[in-house]
């Protein structure tokens, strides 16, 4: 018994100025593409059942490049795999704020998926003896949660939810999406399962035995680096969607091969650096990258940068790298300032768009507001602006 | 003048004290053998002198059984046994607290037929008697009571009525005959996790009985037990050992098996331990042998410890909510009784392991709440056979019976047939009782000691006539002692019949209403209908580990909603969208 697990595809994102021949965002179809191959890969490995869970699209109201999409690879699966399940839960990004509004996924119902937008529905399918129990991040965000254990109805069962499994995320947060609900490891006991799918987290991790955030397909958040620097700290090459072995418990990775790289080069010490000097340095930086930096999405951080020797730099050379690269930030950070001995905690200094996350999730909000939703704008808007003046 | 009455014999200068030990009559004559009890002066020590032999009065009783030594005076330790009686006497008989509860000696042990002996009724008084009299100075005490029979100890604090001469028994004895005003209950459940396996389910008996469950940890620390049982081999107690040391409760690295740390908090953790295990020994090529560990080992553990939850169902649950005894907070005066009547032996040697185990460690900590703890053991030749496996409940008890004095943990108890126990068990206890007895059981190695006249008296004892061995009382002293003034199981159970066994959700109900009385069964009724037994008791479980201001609310939201399973019938699609090209090709 196998099935495929997916999450996080986010179709519909869009980073960056780039676009495509057809006038698309190029992130938004690289986001596409990733998840055609992964279709690719499912339709070729057969497995028994299909599961996707949560945050299949960037946005409440994707486009409707994003939505033909979407309907066309889920068709796909459909018409290739007639006799497999195919689950799909709303996550946090394609869950409406209002009832009313109706669920885009909805959409899919007709295609034979079976989704769970906003109540948390367990299918049975007897003739594959196993249960799904979908949980959609709608049905965590409510005050009187459903039961996240098994029934003990089918010889297979499995628990598709899309939240925050507490504990399991770094301790330093930037990376963690914003607005996921929050589920102890307890309440969904996992060991009583044969597999727990979980979404939301873009990096893949395992949360335990059968149970695993499969992570996302392509780097879809607003901080791409963060997700890079934990990637190499679980020592997760890339991104994967996950083919489980429900008999055995293994879960296979079936790597994404990217449109294009993430690189987030080897940070630069500018200090005591004259412009020349430093200039030289972040060529050598940019000449190492295997295959160079043409159409890939590029940061290096200099630190200790004072702010006459930035803008000697030549921008000419730097200008010229931007338009190579489909994205290329030089990421300039000024001298630390001396810390006076004894005040203030020790330790990394938080980065802008950390302090602002920090700030607005503490602010007071009036009634009504969604935090989490407050909170992703806030922290986008703030990247958006990072991101303009870096390419300039 | 019989066997057992105390006489005085009075010589110039000397004063002898001695108790009639057989007797035998030719004609008119009767002749009395009698053993010295005392002689005054003690030195220098010289034959009996010839005299006239008197009855005891109340002094010469306090006199011959050297009682004057530790009662009286406002340090004194006696403890109210019984009274001696002959020739309408009914002189007070003292045990000493130092030699009863320590540390001189300490320990009692009562032997005697079934309904005849009135072993249960005489520690039922003398608990009584330890709770009105145990001398301040010496501090404060408590009893732990392991309820192993029917209904026998389930009302010690509902009142009996006593007799004229009962009360008149008390009244010489210096004591009150009311019931324990302090005692609290402790059962486990049924299987079902929400009724008690107790008698004690008389609605009125509510307030002060609660269930005793465990979770993984408290168990696990106790394994040997179940293992003891069983014939596990040394390389299963050392994966026990490695579970219990290294595993459970800790954060346990074991990358092979799974990136982030293991918290195994639960018997379902633990599963889901092993099954990544096993998973991992499937998927890799490591062989039969993980962390040095073979699997059938690993196996067999696993097995074992299912055995526990499946035979000790209802007192060990999973949901880590465990009800405890309130270790640290023991309660001068209080009698707390454990209810193991009719659980399954298996889990009774787990309650037993561990309450005493806990006591011993909180004693030795000092910090149970009391100086002094009871434990009242019935049926000892079960626990501590003289035949049979040496388990480690038996080892516990002899352990107990060798060092408890020193810690202020003392054994009390009862068995049929003495000679059916375990040697050095009985033979640890300072003071000895003897109710009436089995005549093959006397003729047994272990009473050779006594006269062929004192064993046909202790044959024929009448109930509530017992014979007591005390080391300050040189031969034995045959007394009397009242009725306890507590209900016994018998006239319990008629008087508070047990509740029927309440349908779950009912139950469920009686359990939210002990911390919310305003919550109406009907509600949770609506609530629990349908549910998952293991999901209702979960919820209930966290509601009680949390004690929430809105009981309902808070378990209803831990209850969480059901999700009913909806049939999914294969599913075709609609046609293919003609002539839309993929939006995203280049
Ligand atoms: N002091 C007393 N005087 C007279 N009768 C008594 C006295 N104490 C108890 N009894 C009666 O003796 C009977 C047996 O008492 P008890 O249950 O204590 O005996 P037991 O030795 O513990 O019996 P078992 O071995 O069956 O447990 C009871 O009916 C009780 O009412
Ligand atoms: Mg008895």
């Amino acid at each position: 018994m196998k099935i495929a697990h997916l999450a996080d595809l986010h179709l519909g994102f869009r980073q960056y100025h780039r676009q495509t021949p057809a006038g698309i965002n190029q992130r938004e179809a690289d986001t596409a593409l990733a998840f055609r191959q992964a279709v690719d890969g499912v339709l070729a490995a057969r497995p028994d059942a299909v599961i996707v869970a949560g945050d299949l699209f960037h946005s409440v109201r994707p486009t409707n490049a994003a939505i033909v999409f979407a309907f066309q690879q889920f068709q796909r699966i459909r018409a290739d795999l007639p006799d497999a399940p195919i689950v799909l839960i709303a996550g946090n990004h394609d869950t409406p704020r209002s009832t009313e509004t109706g669920s885009i996924l909805r959409l899919f119902d007709e295609l034979g998926v079976d989704v769970a937008t906003h109540e948390a529905r367990r299918f049975s399918y007897p003739q594959l003896e196993l249960s799904v129990l979908a949980v959609p991040h709608e049905a965590l965000a409510q005050a009187e949660r459903p039961v996240l254990r098994p029934d003990g109805s089918a010889r297979y069962e499995v628990l598709v939810a899309h939240g925050e499994v507490d504990g399991v995320f770094p301790s330093d947060r930037s990376t963690v999406e914003y607005g996921g609900a929050l589920v102890r490891a307890d309440e969904f006991g996992p060991g009583e399962w044969s597999y727990v799918a979980f979404g939301h987290y873009h990096v893949q991790t395992e949360l335990g035995p059968r149970a695993w955030y499969c992570g996302s397909l392509e780097y879809v958040s607003t901080n791409p680096w963060g997700e890079l620097r934990d990637e190499a700290e679980k020592g997760v090459a890339g991104k994967s969607w996950l083919l489980v072995n429900l008999d055995t418990g293994i879960a296979e990775p079936r790597p994404i091969i990217p449109a294009r790289r993430v690189l987030d080069l080897p940070r630069l010490d500018g200090s005591d650096m004259s412009a020349e000097e430093l200039q030289a340095a972040i060529s050598d930086r940019v000449a190492a990258v295997p295959g160079g930096i043409a159409d890939q999405v590029v940061r290096l951080v200099v630190t200790g940068v004072p702010r006459h020797v930035g803008r000697q730099l030549d921008h000419a050379v730097l200008r010229g790298w931007k338009a190579e690269a489909l994205h290329f930030q030089l990421d300039l950070r000024r001298p630390e300032p001396t810390r006076i001995t004894g005040v203030g905690a020790p330790g990394r200094r938080q980065t802008l768009p950390d302090i602002v996350q920090d700030y607005l999730s503490r602010r007071q909000l009036p009634a009504g507001i969604d935090r989490a939703a407050f909170v992703n704008e806030g922290v986008e808007l703030v990247a958006s602006a990072e991101r303009e003046l870096a390419e300039d | 003048m019989g066997v057992g009455a105390i006489v005085r014999v009075d010589a110039p200068g000397r004063v002898v004290f001695g108790v009639v030990m057989d007797a035998a009559a030719y004609d008119e004559t009767r002749l009395y053998t009698a053993a010295v009890l005392r002689q005054d002066p003690e030195e220098p020590l010289q034959p009996v002198p010839l005299g006239e032999v008197r009855m005891a009065t109340d002094d010469d009783v306090r006199m011959a059984l050297r009682m004057d030594g530790y009662t009286g005076g406002n340090r004194g330790t006696g403890i109210p046994v019984g009274t001696y009686g002959s020739a309408g006497l009914a002189a007070p008989v003292y045990l000493d607290a130092d030699f009863l509860l320590g540390p001189e000696a300490a320990h009692l042990n009562i032997t005697g037929v079934s309904g005849l002996a009135t072993k249960t009724s005489a520690v039922e008084f003398l608990l009584a008697s330890i709770f009105q009299t145990f001398p301040a100075h010496k501090g404060s005490v408590a009893a732990l009571c392991f309820n192993v029979k029917g209904p026998d100890l389930c009302f010690l604090d509902q009142p009996a009525e006593l007799s004229t001469e009962d009360l008149a028994s008390y009244a010489r004895l210096g004591l009150s005959p009311t019931p324990f005003d302090n005692v609290r209950y402790y059962a486990p459940c049924k299987p079902d996790g929400v009724n008690l396996n107790t008698l004690r389910t008389h609605p009125d008996l509510a307030a002060n009985t609660e269930p005793l469950t465990w979770g993984l940890r408290e168990v696990l620390e106790y394994a040997e037990v179940v293992l003891n049982r069983d014939d596990l081999d040394a390389k299963a107690d050392a994966f026990i050992d490695f579970l219990a040391d290294r595993v459970v409760g800790r954060d346990f690295q074991a990358p092979e098996l799974h990136p982030q740390e293991w918290r195994v908090l639960t018997f379902a953790d633990l599963e889901a331990f092993f099954r990544a295990i096993f998973d991992s020994l499937e998927n890799s090529n490591r062989g039969d042998i993980w962390r040095t560990h073979h699997i059938a080992t690993i196996r067999k553990v696993r097995n074992r410890l299912g055995n526990i939850t499946t035979r000790a169902k209802g007192l060990v649950t999973d949901d880590g909510a465990s009800n405890d005894l309130p270790w640290g907070a023991f309660a001068d005066r209080s009698v707390y009784v454990v209810d193991v009547a009719s659980v399954d032996p298996l889990a009774q040697d787990l309650v037993f392991a561990r309450v005493v185990s806990k006591l011993r460690e909180h004693l030795e900590r000092r910090d149970l709440g009391v100086d002094h703890v009871v434990v009242f053991v019935d049926e000892l030749n079960k626990y501590a056979p003289a035949d049979g496996p040496d388990t480690y409940v038996r080892k516990m008890l002899l352990d107990l019976s060798e060092r408890g004095r020193y810690l202020g943990l003392v054994l009390f108890s009862a068995q049929q047939f003495r000679s059916q126990v375990l040697r050095r068990v009985v033979g640890n206890a300072g003071t000895t009782i003897y109710g009436r007895m089995d005549p093959d059981e006397l003729a047994t190695a272990g009473y050779a000691t006594l006269s062929p006249a004192t064993k046909i008296k202790l044959a024929t004892l009448p109930k509530g006539e017992l014979m007591v061995r005390h080391p300050h009382f040189t031969q034995p002293v045959f007394l009397r002692f009242p009725r306890p003034c507590v209900l016994s199981g018998r006239e319990g159970v008629e008087r508070f019949p047990p509740a029927p066994d309440l349908p779950f959700d009912e139950a469920v109900a009686r359990q939210l209403r002990s911390m919310d009385p305003g919550i109406a069964t009907d509600r949770v009724r609506a609530i629990v209908d349908g549910r998952r037994e293991d999901d209702v008791r979960r919820a209930l479980a966290r509601t009680r580990q949390l004690r929430p201001d809105d009981v309902l609310a808070y378990f209803t939201a831990a209850l969480g909603r059901r999700v009913e399973p909806e049939l999914v019938t294969r599913r075709t699609g609609v046609i293919p969208l003609r002539g839309t090209a993929d939006p995203y090709s280049s």
